[in-house]
């Protein structure tokens, strides 16, 4: 028993000198290890796909640039990025939602890259505090097999349909930014009642991402969500999932990129938000990520199977009224969507 | 008869000391190591967790406007979500230790075919991502499952697994290992002389053993009970896939704290001090149970594990087997999604390919160095400090002790969120400015999982003698020296479970980690979360296969270094 223990005791006096070392490992860890230059941090709410697609092409242009990303929510990078505000860590912001946006100005430098004169003005904020990357597209994302031999939907008045009652699943608009632009829009074209009767037949999801993989698995027949990421299934060769854009109109919500005020990389951040909208980088996105440039100078349903946007109609909603009226808003659907 | 033998209630101290006694015996402990640890312990807690709570707390009311408590009476579904919140975790304990205390007792005692297999494959369980659990669960009873479309051919109508179902069946067999790996250790330590002893009187044997047992092992299965618990009340991951419509606080929680289109600090901070308000509660109700049921036990012999044979040994093997397998099913998934061909989102069953794993090793090797730097740093702090409080928590106690054995707890009542924005929020500049580096993930890590560390060193720690230590002192031998040498060694098979269980969360922590991470320093979790929200599941996969291995390996190379066999007794 006691050489038993005696034993014992050695490997615990082993392991303890272990620890040490590793708490010295642990001093060294304290020390700023990123290097002020060569590397980019960019906060995006964008998919891996997208990210990889901005990384891969910028080989070329930013040799040796070491890229890494923060992704998450936009409203949760915009408040990582306020508390960090005193020591920013990030050098570009990529993401969703110019309303969100609009209360963050502070957090924001101005910048006007060259690569901005490819885009339509009306895509771009007056004072370059930012600008559209990108175009989202919301869309009906139908799985076949689960339509119980009926017809895909159409329009958005389709799915009021009590046939499809159970069978619609669409994100939590209090939650994804995708979500509350849908059915704002259904609100706006279809009025109250319409709202009413979707509600009626959607369920929701408090994962935005878990709609695209419902749908693909056929928990669901129908999925709202934007163009780009259901796109992924049908080039991915998953034959019964189709893309619907309503006949009675679509919601179209710009992607857009600011500079962080006080970037970490400095100049090399300026240079990363060129490459960002530059065409090359762009003509990739839309070709590994399946996301709509908005760059005029690249035509869509030539490089992917997406219509062009010329060919889709497009239900114009005011941002700014939707931003002003967001809580009213999500608390109407909240009593829709519990009854 | 009930205190048979060796268990006896701690010894009484003679009489009642007067003031002179008193005050001498307060300088006696001065000179002592214990009281200015003790302090020394409560001031890093002060400064790295209650620190950061108020800072939270603090930012949060000052926004002004409506208050959260307002807005939280006045709709009716919070109301509802904290009902259900409190209703789901109540569930899902009772089931777990339903699953997980029979199963421990019986890894203990008996041996059977398969039997290391069976006893170390829940562990794994903890390691697979709460998403892909949910999903595999889905694959398999979902609106489309397998199962689902099996029994709907045969005319059989499964209940829809969204919600209720879902929830509680999801959560149940992620969570029984808890219960599972804590209550083993107990049971382990358990001297079956006492219940050889009961039965030598005349009690019948399993009357015997519960009477016996039941008060030793019962802090350790109170303490994992209050982990599941505290886990259910707060998971979101398994929530936001299956709750549908049923409101939960956690999901309310995340919600209002990082929604993607603003968040809402003062709802955050009402809601955030409801769950805290549920755990402690359900904290406070568990130690007055181990209070009243506290007992010393002489560590003597282990139980010899009885070999099972014929149909009963095989039936129980089978039954234990059964329940593994099922809580084995995502980690399954995992294992043939990392092999699996994808285009995109899109999985090509059938079609088999290691691109996954070279992609992982060529291309993106830092996550797996980043958790695995940061995880052993944080687990080793860990553990060194849940060996220290936990004694100075059960066998030195002073005026002090209360505070430090609350606030070692408190971070079982936060959610991983709080703590990532609570140390985001205080470290970012000023006299310690941590933001951007490497040792801010790793304090998250050690502030998130002390109390897994702690609960589970302390359990055992009250099955050892006081009088043990008190021989050696008394010796001659210094307090701190008669602790490493006598109570250290004694604590070893409780060290160990706390620190498979604290590496194993800690190499599998997320919420908290995906906070305060900065550029090029994501972690294995955090780069499987992206891979899931982004649909690539296959990629996901592959780095959850390499999380299984990297949870599963040191802790088998521990033990054998250690020769410490986390599931054999020592007889």
């Amino acid at each position: 028993m006691t050489q038993r223990n005696d034993h014992r005791n050695d490997h615990l006096l082993n392991r303890r000198a272990a620890l040490a070392g590793l708490a010295g490992l642990g001093a060294t860890l304290a020390l700023p290890s990123r290097a002020q230059s060569g590397s980019v941090v960019i906060y995006t709410s964008n998919n891996q796909q997208a990210f990889e697609a901005v990384v891969e092409t910028a080989a070329k242009r930013l040799p040796g640039v070491k890229f890494s990303a923060i992704t998450g929510g936009s409203g949760q990078l915009l408040r990582r990025l306020e508390a960090e505000a005193a020591k920013p860590q990030g050098d570009v912001f990529w993401s969703t939602s110019a309303n969100t946006l609009g209360a963050f100005k502070h957090l924001l430098e101005p910048y006007r890259s060259p690569e901005l004169a490819a885009i339509p003005a009306a895509l771009q904020q007056p004072q370059n505090l930012w600008s559209a990357a990108n175009l989202h597209v919301a869309v009906a994302m139908v799985n076949t097999k689960q339509l119980g031999g009926g017809a895909a939907p159409k329009t958005w008045a389709d799915l009021l349909d009590p046939r499809f009652k159970g069978k619609i699943l669409i994100a939590d608009p209090a939650n994804s930014s995708t979500a509350l632009t849908i059915l704002w829009g259904v609100d706006k074209m279809l009025g109250a009642e319409g709202l009413k009767r979707l509600a009626a037949n959607v369920k929701v999801t408090s994962a935005a991402a878990t709609v695209l993989r419902s749908v693909g698995q056929g928990e669901f027949a129908v999925g709202l969500t934007f163009e780009s990421n259901a796109y992924a299934y049908v080039a991915g060769g998953q034959k019964e999932i189709s893309l619907v854009y309503p006949a009675d109109g679509t919601f179209t919500t710009p992607e857009f990129f600011a500079l962080i005020k006080g970037a970490p990389a400095g100049e090399l951040a300026k240079k990363a938000c060129d490459h960002l909208l530059s065409k090359e980088a762009q003509t990739e996105l839309l070709l590994a990520a399946y996301r709509r440039p908005a760059r005029s100078d690249i035509d869509v349903s030539k490089l992917v199977q997406l219509p062009p946007l010329a060919g889709i109609k497009v239900f114009p909603i005011d941002e700014d009224e939707a931003a002003a009226k967001r809580a009213d808003f999500l608390k109407r659907w909240q009593t829709l969507a519990v009854a | 008869m009930n205190d048979a033998g060796a268990a006896a209630p701690a010894p009484a101290r003679s009489g009642v000391p007067g003031p002179a006694l008193r005050r001498a015996s307060l300088l006696r402990s001065l000179r002592t190591p214990w009281p200015w640890l003790t302090l020394a312990v409560l001031a890093l807690l002060v400064v790295f967790l209650l620190l950061p709570l108020v800072q939270v707390l603090v930012g949060s009311f000052g926004s002004g406007g409506r208050s959260g408590w307002a807005i939280v009476a006045a709709e009716p579904r919070y109301l509802q979500a904290v009902l259900n919140t409190v209703m789901l975790g109540a569930v899902v304990t009772l089931l777990a230790l339903v699953i997980g205390v029979p199963l421990a007792w019986f890894t203990a005692r008996f041996d059977f075919p398969g039997k290391g297999l069976i006893a170390v494959l829940p562990l794994v369980t903890l390691v697979v991502p709460e998403v892909i659990a949910a999903q595999t669960w889905l694959m398999m009873v979902g609106n489309n499952g397998l199962l689902t479309r099996a029994l709907a051919e045969r005319g059989i109508e499964l209940p829809s697994f969204y919600g209720w179902t879902g929830l509680v069946t999801v959560m149940t067999f992620t969570y029984y290992t808890y219960v599972y790996i804590g209550t083993l250790a107990a049971i382990r330590g358990f001297d079956v002389q006492l219940e050889e002893a009961a039965q030598s009187l005349g009690t019948s044997p399993a009357v015997s053993r519960w009477k016996v047992m039941l008060p030793v092992v019962l802090p350790a299965v109170l303490a994992s009970a209050l982990l599941v618990f505290t886990l259910a009340v707060g998971n979101f991951a398994v929530a936001m896939v299956l709750s549908n419509k049923v409101p939960l606080l956690s999901v309310l929680t995340y919600q209002a704290t990082v929604s993607e289109v603003g968040s809402d600090p003062t709802l955050q901070s009402t809601l955030a001090t409801i769950s805290v308000a549920i755990v402690m509660l359900a904290l406070f109700a568990q130690r007055r149970v181990v209070a009243r049921g506290r007992r010393e036990v002489v560590q003597g012999r282990g139980a010899v594990p009885a070999r099972l044979a014929g149909w009963r040994g095989a039936a129980l093997g089978a039954a234990a087997a059964l329940v593994v397998a099922v809580s084995l099913l995502p980690v399954a998934s995992i294992a043939v999604g990392a092999f699996t061909q994808a285009r995109g989102p899109v999985m090509r069953w059938g079609q088999w390919t290691t691109a996954h794993l070279e992609r992982v090793f060529t291309r993106a090797i830092d996550p797996l160095l980043n958790t695995l730097t940061y995880a052993a740093i944080a687990t080793a702090i860990g553990i060194t400090l849940a060996v220290i409080v936990s004694y100075l928590v059960v066998k030195k106690r002073n005026a002090l002790t209360p505070a430090l054995d609350y606030l070692t707890a408190l971070p079982l009542a936060l959610s991983g969120t709080v703590i990532g924005i609570g140390l985001l929020m205080t470290f970012n500049t000023g006299w310690l400015s941590l933001t951007g580096t490497g040792s801010i993930i790793v304090l998250a890590y050690v502030v998130r999982r002390l109390p897994f560390g702690t609960r589970n060193a302390s359990s055992t720690l009250f099955n050892i003698p006081d009088s043990i230590e008190e021989a050696s002192i008394s010796l001659g031998v210094p307090p701190g020296r008669s602790f490493v040498r006598v109570v250290l060694p004694l604590m070893a098979p409780a060290i160990v479970a706390a620190a498979v269980l604290t590496w194993t969360t800690t190499v599998a922590e997320l919420s908290a980690s995906i906070i305060v991470y900065s550029g090029g320093r994501e972690t294995m979790p955090i780069q499987i979360f992206r891979l899931i929200d982004s649909g690539l599941m296959a990629q996901a996969s592959a780095y959850g296969l390499l999380l299984v291995a990297v949870i599963v390996l040191p802790i088998v190379l521990a033990t054998r270094l250690t020769r410490i066999d986390l599931f054999a007794s020592r007889a």
